[in-house]
């Protein structure tokens, strides 16, 4: 009890570090394994090594392609939407607007109720043709659409539903970057004349860049690793129209077919495309820097 | 005359007019599926009808009755357990992996933040290293794995993944709140003759518990929500969670929008309730150097 605990830093983080290290690296590096193996339904406890003829097969094969770009545009299209519209609400709640706190509490609600469930919410507003969404759009005299079974209309449908989840995060982010700036540059702005729009494009913005920019980094990592949205409300269909790379691995391991290495390769590529964002997050939040 | 000023206060009201409308309807966005679930749990019978509007958007049940949350302890799909079964087994699953993710997080967190060591840089990137990981990536080999070990339907299977799940996360968010605590305040205690133990249960621990009720939410939210893991892991109905019951209440060939509404309100009133409770504590960690600036 008394005194110094006894043994090293690793000592103490041995638990965390054991849990970490079994049910994460390893699996990870399994992964990497599997991928290089033809480990599938008929070899499931003898997989040989195949060497790089997964990859070969994956990369050959025109479905690739398809999920790689749904993968991108996917991202692209919730993150854009998701910044641009936090950092609105953010820069008008940070001004002098009555009921304030009421708006605020509204625009918390997506992130506040689980995403799983969201989701499938969404899924039934959805549905054809008396969902609500098609309800809605009867008002203004537009024909229902059957959203889950279009290949367009279905992946719009999932970025719809997986924006309305992302901004308030953002939002809150970016609420935070603001009122961490000091009133009195606020002041020192209009005295020198910047109103308005002056001062949220030449002090603001710039002030609140770090944020916007780790805020994007972690966006993109999140919204390409979303398995719930892409999955829950279209299981990645119609055909493979809303499939990204990480849904094709689900689906390929669990889906029926239990062609664990081709899902291990899908996984594995999508890691290698994360790799890049993941570590310049780690270097502009600095979360392993140490205090000195 | 004041022309310029009438100008000026013109535009302002405009402006005060032009947020508020933007305000409203994006709250409205915000709250809408929220009001159309509500609508849906309380409308009669399991299938969809289009629902009444108020305003022309705003739906409200024709004929609001409360019998699919009347109906709810009895609940179950076409065979099988009912909703009790499913409520204990998230019950069972989610409070070991938050107790066991809270276990594992406070010691490291600490030894990041007070100790130093060799390899110290290196230990801690790997723990960050798995939140860029898609998940998916770890649940194909730790179904293979587990099926190996014989932990494929058993609730071990799911909880060990989730005890560990959020640890890339959480590990930070203690190092973070330890860090903030200044060292002289355990120099003072060890010069009053407590020992290391002490300082941090009787110093340490009190001072970091708005962050280990954040480690605990995450985990919390982690195993209470997860599907894609307890689909693989728990095959037998009796040994389904929550999620997946609810996911299985949509499925394209039978739809039971009632139940589905109900439950999934019963499931979100106590996140939502603890969410807003400690949401202002949920994106320390995540920007921790923006801040500091």
């Amino acid at each position: 009890m008394f005194g110094r605990i006894k043994g090293s830093g690793y000592l103490i983080i041995l638990p965390a570090l054991a849990g970490l290290v079994l049910m994460v690296l390893y699996p990870f590096a399994y992964d990497i394994f599997i991928s290089f193996t033809n480990m599938s339904v008929f070899h499931f406890r003898n997989p040989t090594w195949v060497g790089l003829s997964n990859y070969v097969f994956v990369l050959t094969t025109p479905d690739f392609l398809t999920v790689l770009r749904n993968s991108v545009v996917w991202t692209v299209a919730n993150v854009v939407p998701t910044v641009l519209i936090g950092l609105v609400l953010a820069f008008v709640l940070n001004t002098k607007v009555r009921g304030k706190t009421i708006y605020r509490l509204f625009m918390i609600v997506p992130w506040a109720m689980p995403s799983f469930i969201t989701l499938l919410i969404w899924q039934s507003m959805y549905s054809y043709p008396f969902g609500v969404i098609n309800t809605l759009i009867g008002q203004v005299g537009i024909a229902p659409i059957n959203w889950l079974n279009d290949c367009n209309w279905a992946f719009v449908g999932i970025v719809i539903a997986n924006i309305w989840l992302g901004y308030p995060f953002m939002m809150i982010i970016f609420s935070g970057a603001l009122q961490s700036i000091p009133s009195e540059l606020y002041e020192a702005a209009s005295i020198d004349g910047a109103v308005g729009f002056q001062q949220m494009r030449y002090m603001s913005i710039p002030l609140i860049r770090p944020t916007i920019l780790i805020a994007v980094l972690l966006g993109s990592i999140w919204t390409f690793n979303n398995f719930n949205a892409a999955y829950l409300i279209t299981q990645g269909g119609p055909g493979i129209c809303t499939t990204i790379l990480i849904t094709q691995a689900y689906k390929l391991a669990f889906g029926g077919t239990l062609a664990f290495a081709q899902a291990a390769t899908y996984a594995f590529i999508a890691f290698i495309i994360l790799f890049v964002p993941g570590i310049l997050w780690n270097r502009y939040t600095g979360l392993t820097r140490r205090v000195s | 005359m004041s022309g310029s000023r009438t100008m000026k206060s013109v535009t302002k009201v405009a402006g005060t007019f032009l947020k508020h409308a933007f305000l409203i309807i994006m709250s409205i966005i915000s709250i809408y599926p929220v009001l159309w679930v509500i609508t849906l749990a309380l409308s009669p019978g399991e299938s969809l009808v289009a629902p009444h509007l108020i305003l022309g958007f705003i739906p409200v049940p024709a004929a609001p009755t409360l019998e699919h949350f009347e109906a709810i302890p009895q609940l179950h799909l076409l065979a099988g357990a009912t909703f009790p079964v499913w409520a204990r087994n998230s019950i069972i699953i989610t409070t070991s992996s938050v107790l066991l993710s809270v276990a594992f997080t406070l010691p490291a967190g600490y030894a990041f933040s007070r100790r130093r060591f060799r390899g110290q840089q290196v230990s801690m990137f790997s723990f960050l290293l798995p939140s860029m990981f898609p998940g998916v990536i770890t649940i194909i080999p730790q179904f293979l794995l587990f099926s190996n070990l014989g932990l494929v339907n058993t609730y071990l299977g799911c909880i060990i993944p989730y005890s560990v799940g959020s640890l890339s996360l959480s590990v930070f968010i203690m190092k973070g709140a330890f860090d903030s605590i200044p060292r002289d305040l355990d120099e003072a205690a060890s010069i009053d003759g407590a020992g290391e133990m002490r300082t941090f249960y009787r110093i340490l621990l009190p001072l970091t518990l708005p962050s280990i009720a954040t480690v605990a939410l995450w985990a919390f939210m982690g195993s209470w929500l997860d599907w894609a893991l307890a689909n693989v892991m728990l095959k037998d109905n009796t040994l389904w969670t929550l999620p997946l019951a609810l996911y299985d209440f949509i499925q394209p060939n039978y739809t039971y929008y009632g139940s589905f509404a109900a439950l999934s309100i019963i499931m979100s009133i106590p996140v939502f309730i603890v969410f807003m409770i400690f949401q202002r504590y949920l994106v320390t960690g995540l920007t921790a150097g923006s801040v500091k600036g």
